[in-house]
């Protein structure tokens, strides 16, 4: 997770509002990244999980955009994509071949936390009343996702004690 | 469109259409990121750019970024690139590849493209393995290694990258990981913009044949910010030290720039046909150059 250039004391509520779409956007597309690995890879059950979070990323960020519209119209973004890395995107070394799908929530999971972390560590910073509450909205909205994850691990049945590392090939001698 | 008129670009226009097929959770789908972000902030349209590659798991790279691209042959992306940058100057040329394409089997032709100094961005996916052929010993593989061709572990010292192009006199040579890819963005960037050969040593994990302190977590614990520790990016002797510590530390950002870049041997070819130009003779009389007279 990084953020590069974001001025959080002079953000304004616009800016939060596009950045926190950015940050959904984001996630969106590394969740359909893991999902074409996992069809890349044979692994369906993963992917399926994935396509899931895609489904959440995209509604979120769908929700985000009609405040920002209704606000603000289409006046003109000024955040970008460069400014944050991997706030709610999981890590791409989270993924593996053969993955669970309890490994697949366990690294959604992470990602949740890892977004709230982020709106936890920029909630000081910030000036603007209506930012502080959106970030305060945000923050909880990713412990509320958090819950989801938990309530889909909570489905899986027992673990078999298998590891994604069983499926891998050995090295071979060509 | 901006303010300006001019066309912003954003990493996803980058992006082709093509899926990676690298192992899920395999370092370079990092890097192909970074390499979006960097041409975004550069902003030059995708068919401004050529992107050459040699063989091997990073050598797709071209494939999934949108511009010219071309997959070549093993170890022979270097020798290509230089023929499109002089067949067409104007575009900005990009070539990648692994540690085996670059410092074993290509490892002749650095050297080549470093005096001449053409200016060509080259990134090199260094994961201390060959990932594709499942796991052989790579020039940059640590002595003592084991793999399935030196079952007894390697005898051989690696190969050190940075020290190897520094030593050949690259003006611009930079190292970046996953493990930051903001800084990894922002490090090509720079390369790419530098007038000259550019080299970034990229350590992207192999996470199928990589050993565990190669992951992303055991590249953290040994990774080091050189803009933090206050190193003089212009003092290139200071960036060759730092450079010995390959294998021990992971030393992040630009080792060595070139604060007065020298003329790109594009510049020296321009020069050339100018001087030459005025007693140039039409292409109908060029063989009467070789009549004595």
């Amino acid at each position: 997770m990084a953020i590069q250039g974001i001025d959080f004391a002079n953000l304004s509520l616009k800016d939060a509002l596009d950045l926190a779409i950015l940050v959904e956007d984001e996630a969106q597309e590394r969740y359909e990244e893991f999902a074409a690995q996992m069809d890349q890879h044979r692994t369906p059950e993963a992917a399926k999980f994935f396509r899931y979070m895609v489904e959440n990323e995209a509604k979120h960020g769908r929700e985000l955009l009609a405040r920002r519209i209704k606000l603000f119209g289409d006046a003109p973004r000024s955040v970008t994509r460069a400014m944050i890395f991997d706030i709610e995107a999981p890590d791409y070394d989270a993924a593996r071949a053969f993955m669970t799908p309890r490994n697949a929530m366990k690294a959604a999971l992470a990602s949740e936390v890892k977004a709230h972390d982020f709106f936890v560590s920029a909630l000081p910073a910030l000036k603007d009343a209506d930012v502080r509450a959106l970030f305060e909205e945000l923050r909880d909205e990713e412990v509320e996702h958090q819950d989801l994850v938990k309530k889909e691990l909570a489905k899986l049945p027992p673990d078999s004690g298998l590891s994604d590392e069983d499926f891998v090939d050995e090295p071979a001698a060509q | 469109m901006s303010a300006t008129g001019t066309c912003e670009y954003q990493p996803k226009d980058y992006k082709s259409d093509l899926k990676p097929i690298w192992c899920p959770g395999c370092g370079d789908f990092s890097v192909v990121q970074g390499i979006y972000r960097a041409l975004a902030a550069i902003g030059r349209p995708p068919h401004e750019i050529a992107f050459v590659s040699g063989i091997g798991c990073s050598s797709r790279i071209p494939g999934y970024t949108t511009a010219y691209g071309f997959n070549s042959v093993h170890g022979r992306a270097l020798p290509i690139a230089q023929g499109i940058k002089m067949a067409n100057p104007d575009l900005t040329v990009l070539a990648a590849g692994g540690d085996g394409d670059g410092f074993s089997i290509g490892g002749g032709h650095i050297a080549h493209l470093i005096r001449r100094n053409m200016d060509i961005t080259y990134i090199v996916m260094d994961n201390q393995i060959y990932g594709l052929t499942k796991g052989q010993l790579s020039p940059t593989s640590q002595k003592g290694r084991v793999t399935c061709t030196s079952r007894y572990g390697s005898m051989e010292e690696p190969v050190n990258p940075l020290l190897y192009v520094l030593a050949y006199g690259a003006g611009f040579v930079a190292q970046a990981s996953p493990t930051d890819l903001a800084g990894m963005a922002a490090t090509i960037e720079e390369a790419i913009r530098y007038p000259g050969f550019a080299f970034v040593n990229v350590q992207s994990p192999c996470v199928t044949y990589g050993e565990e302190a190669q992951q992303i977590k055991g590249l953290k614990s040994i990774s080091e910010s050189l803009a933090s520790m206050g190193h003089n990016p212009a003092d290139r002797l200071a960036a060759m030290d730092l450079a010995q510590q390959y294998g021990q530390k992971m030393h992040l950002g630009v080792f060595y720039r070139n604060p007065e870049p020298p003329p790109t041997y594009g510049d020296l070819v321009k020069e050339r046909q100018a001087l030459l130009s005025k007693d140039a003779q039409p292409k109908e009389r060029i063989l009467d150059l070789f009549i004595k007279k």
